[in-house]
């Protein structure tokens, strides 16, 4: 096969929650300083314990890049697709601001963008691509929690480490068959 | 992998990388930079089309490795350089951010001449003439008036402009220059040193067993140090952590152990005394390097982990298994050093302490060890500046200002100088002592300020007494890129350019990869605004056309001055600074131009101080477990335990900490990273909270001897009962930070000024503070 199917592996062990990929996202894309707007985003999950016995991890979230898409089977005027290569975009100009995908999405990945006057989130920086460039988050993030790749390519980084670890993705019940892969050590 | 084969497959697509988007540019809800850049800059920028530029980072002191991607004249992004190993192709929050800050609506445009009164707010634009001639007339006017050119203090903190603004001090001839790292880092350098006679690195790359004491790397990052302790983290590799609070790097750590704060030398001291009185210790390294083990094998008999158990509340169990572990694994074990040690007044004691246990076990100049840093020599600037007459001693030596800091009696009790600080640094100063002898003006007056690049008024611990020595000079000026605090209540504001928008000289980053850099524009300055090195260069000028500002000094020396500072250096542009700062490597300049970055090698090095030769910088030429020096001025030659004093029923000890998204006060007003945090939040331990009645997100005020704030309360389990904690850099007062005025709360506010009196480091958890409901 000579397509390829991007991807994203997380290694969420090193994940230092420091935000550099957030920050990174919001200057490359132009997101606007609003509350709520993020393509991409860290979360420290809960807890665990009581004091002094505590454990917690964090977990970065974005858009999963489904393979079954319900923001795009539900979208009217088809400004939700995929390319080729499995990126789930937005065509601004097609999008009437109906938030039936926003709704739709299972992983809370979109938000509305004042400026462009559409729905927004993460491409996978796809602009970046064509240079051979990395995403942003993937470029700057200082312990390399994320890396990104051709899943087709069984030589790929991405097709490693998937090979030799255990892995999990998001809400897997709701069958959207993600391209985010967390994996488990 | 490369992705040059892929076309774009939408055309619509580009709609996402900012081709439409520039063409329809509203400010509202648009990206902050593009934003600004388009009402500012835009028909101003000579360059068209794309172009990537390397730099370092500046906003916090790393000075990461950056490449700008910048389109038609405005910076579209920041990224990580991949060839600047020491920050391991990595750009943090603040450093994306960067991208922000010449475009930050609340820049400094112009100078600013004070109008109104002092605080008020209220300025006038002028030109950069006008400014340098009014900074020159008042020069000359404190010299002339007090008869002391030492009446002026120069505050600064390190960055690649410094070494100008130490030009500019020593052209006019005060000795007040007061540094940053009595506010930071002057007690750890202190402890080190008087063990090893250096401050070295932790190579964190390849150390098999760490015990990091409230060094949070995870938040507050140490370039390569925070990358390598969980990206590059050997197999195996165990972190014992060591805080009251449980931050993101106790999240990452084999063990935490929370602390009862202020008894980190009891758990040193117990680990030692377990080694020592096992025979741990690495007996053929000791007897060759070290000095004083008989009378360390002695004094540390009473330190048992039982004992330390009842001081630290950390098992006495865990603290002999750490003992042994660190045993094992050495000489790839450590006791990281840390960076912001200004923490209780016996912090010297704790760093000198560390830095036994690891020369015990032979952790010296070995992967996974401590190792001596390594630089790059460049050619140095030897400019001559003349002798005046009228200069006297630093303030802050001459007299025993400490009484107010902390009574003599309790000094004398606590084994502490009882004079002035001991280790003074000559050029850094030590702030809250200088502070406390210029509001008493004991032996000379201090009338003028000059601060560039450093905020005192949010920096130093006791806001009011700042604000209270500020009231008494006649003259304040302050030089930075946003109105500061101490901007805010200065005469004149001289606005610097920010680190995208100048030359900045060379640099070598010492540590175990040693590494050169420098800064080059990537875009043009926007308004009018200059280098330290242009506004050192018209200060000076102007200050050669007032003759009594020479005439305490030779005129030989004055010529002499003139030739080889002012022709040579101020009035050269910076890239022939650089040039000759490389002439001793051939194509250096060149290279760092297009790549950012300067190296001999980009592999660590080890063994250089493992000679049998090797000849410590210390008094007896070894690693002095037993300090000669120390002897010699009455202080402890041995790590001496003294439990340290704790809150009244009621109260709780306020402690510090970072963020990796924020550095000190200096970057919460840009538009990013104020999208992380808004305001800062009271931790509070969730038992506390009940007791007070205090419920997640309510409001509180915090109060100690010296102020309050109020502030929002996160009620958790992730910090002890007997201390509280809130981040840096909130509740400002100027007006011209308008992210953060008045949001959150100050620490400068309520925190007291005690100090640590062997290095004359700030002791900034010593403050214990009242906790009610708003």
């Amino acid at each position: 096969m000579n397509e390829k199917r991007y991807a994203i592996v997380l290694d969420t062990k090193k994940c230092l929650n420091c935000k550099a990929c957030t920050v990174a996202c919001r200057v490359e894309n132009e997101v606007p300083h609003e509350d709520g707007a993020y393509r991409i985003w860290v979360t420290a999950l809960e807890l665990q314990g009581k004091f002094p016995d505590l454990h917690q991890d964090f977990e970065p979230s974005q858009c999963q890049h489904c393979q079954n898409t319900p923001c795009e089977s539900v979208c009217p005027t088809r400004a939700t697709y995929k390319t080729p290569e499995g990126v789930v975009l937005v065509d601004y100009d097609k999008c009437i601001l109906c938030k039936a995908c926003m709704t739709a999405c299972p992983y809370d990945a979109r938000f509305v963008h004042e400026h462009h006057k559409a729905i927004d989130k993460c491409t996978f920086c796809y602009h970046r691509l064509p240079e051979g460039r990395e995403p942003a988050c993937v470029e700057t993030c200082p312990t390399k929690v994320r890396v990104f790749g051709d899943l087709n390519d069984p030589n790929s980084q991405v097709s490693k480490l998937l090979d030799t670890n255990r892995y999990y993705r998001l809400k897997e019940d709701r069958n959207t068959n993600p391209r985010l892969y967390y994996i488990i050590k | 992998m490369s992705f040059s084969n892929l076309k774009l497959s939408r055309r619509k697509f580009l709609a996402a990388s900012g081709v439409t988007l520039a063409a329809a540019s509203v400010a509202n809800g648009l990206g902050t930079i593009k934003a600004v850049a388009n009402e500012h800059a835009e028909g101003k920028s000579k360059s068209l089309g794309r172009k990537f530029v390397p730099s370092s980072c500046a906003m916090c002191v790393n000075k990461c490795g950056l490449v700008a991607e910048v389109v038609n004249g405005k910076i579209k992004k920041l990224n990580p350089n991949h060839k600047f190993f020491k920050s391991r192709s990595m750009l943090c929050a603040r450093g994306n951010a960067g991208a922000e800050e010449p475009y930050n609506p609340d820049r400094l445009k112009a100078p600013l001449l004070r109008v109104g009164k002092r605080g008020e707010g209220q300025f006038k634009e002028i030109s950069w003439d006008e400014a340098f001639k009014i900074v020159a007339k008042n020069l000359d006017e404190i010299k002339r008036k007090y008869e002391n050119r030492s009446s002026v203090v120069f505050y600064s903190t390190e960055g690649f402009q410094e070494e100008f603004f130490h030009f500019l001090v020593q052209s006019y001839g005060s000795t007040n220059t007061v540094r940053h790292p009595t506010l930071c880092l002057a007690s750890v350098i202190q402890g080190w040193s008087s063990v090893f006679g250096t401050y070295p690195d932790a190579d964190m790359s390849q150390a098999e067993f760490v015990i990091m004491l409230g060094a949070n790397r995870a938040e507050s990052i140490v370039t390569p140090d925070t990358i390598d302790f969980q990206k590059n983290r050997p197999k195996g590799q165990q972190i014992v952590y060591v805080d009251p609070r449980y931050t993101f790097t106790a999240t990452k750590a084999d063990k935490w152990y929370p602390i009862k704060p202020g008894t980190d030398l009891a758990f040193i001291l117990a680990i030692t005394n377990v080694i020592v009185e096992e025979g741990l210790y690495d007996k053929e390294f000791v007897e060759k390097f070290t000095y004083g083990f008989d009378k360390l094998k002695e004094h540390i008999k009473p330190y048992t982990p039982e004992w330390a158990e009842k001081e630290c509340e950390i098992p006495a169990s865990e603290i002999r298994w750490t003992a042994h572990q660190f045993a094992k694994y050495a000489p790839r074990s450590l006791v990281y050093p840390g960076r912001r040690t200004s923490w209780y007044v016996n912090d010297t004691y704790m760093r000198r302490a560390c830095g036994i246990l690891t020369a015990i076990v032979g952790s010296w100049d070995v992967p996974g060890g401590i190792v001596p840093k390594s630089s790059i020599p460049l050619a140095k600037h030897d400019p001559v500046f003349p002798f005046f007459e009228m200069a006297e001693g630093r303030l802050d030596a001459k007299i025993g200002s400490l009484d107010s800091i902390l009574p003599k009696d309790e000094r004398t009790a606590a084994g502490l100088p009882t004079d002035s600080c001991t280790f003074l640094g000559e050029k850094d100063g030590s702030w809250i002592t200088f502070r406390e002898a210029a509001l008493k003006g004991n032996v000379y007056p201090i009338k003028g300020m000059i601060t560039y690049k450093q905020n005192p008024v949010e920096s130093a611990p006791n806001r009011a007494k700042t604000l209270k020595m500020m009231e008494q000079m006649d003259f304040i000026c302050t030089i930075d890129i946003q109105m500061s605090e101490t901007a805010w209540y200065s005469d004149l504001v001289l606005p610097e350019s920010t680190y995208l928008e100048r030359w900045d000289p060379c640099h070598s980053l010492s540590g175990i990869w040693p590494i050169v850099t420098f800064r080059q524009p990537v875009i043009e300055p926007l308004f009018n605004t200059k280098s330290m090195h242009e506004i050192a260069a018209g200060i000076v000028n102007e200050m050669l056309k007032i003759p009594t500002l020479w005439d305490d000094a030779d005129p030989a020396d004055v010529e002499d001055f003139k030739a080889t500072l002012v022709e040579e250096i101020l009035n050269q542009p910076m890239e022939e600074f650089i040039k000759h700062q490389l002439s001793k490597y051939p194509g250096a300049f060149e290279q760092i131009k297009k790549e950012g970055v300067f190296y001999l090698s980009d592999k660590p090095q080890y063994g250089k101080m493992r000679k049998d030769n090797t000849r410590f910088k210390t008094k007896s030429g070894k690693i002095e477990l037993y300090n000669l020096k120390y002897e010699e001025k009455g202080l402890d030659p041995l790590p001496v335990y003294r439990r340290p004093s704790q809150p009244e029923p009621g109260k709780y000890r306020f402690i510090l900490g970072r963020h990796a998204w924020n550095t000190h006060a200096g970057t919460q007003n840009n538009g990013y990273l104020h999208q992380i945090e808004k305001e800062n939040i009271l931790w509070i331990n969730t038992k506390e909270a009940l007791r007070l009645g205090i419920k997640n997100g309510d409001y509180v005020i915090v109060k100690s001897k010296v102020g309050e704030q109020k502030v929002k309360a996160y009620v958790t389990e992730k910090i002890r009962p007997d201390c509280v904690f809130y981040s840096h850099g909130f509740g400002r007062i100027s007006k011209g930070l308008s992210l953060v005025y008045n949001k959150g709360a100050s620490q400068a506010a309520i925190l007291e000024d005690k100090i640590e009196p062997i290095s004359g480091n700030a002791a900034m958890h010593e403050t214990f503070v009242e906790i009610k409901k708003a």
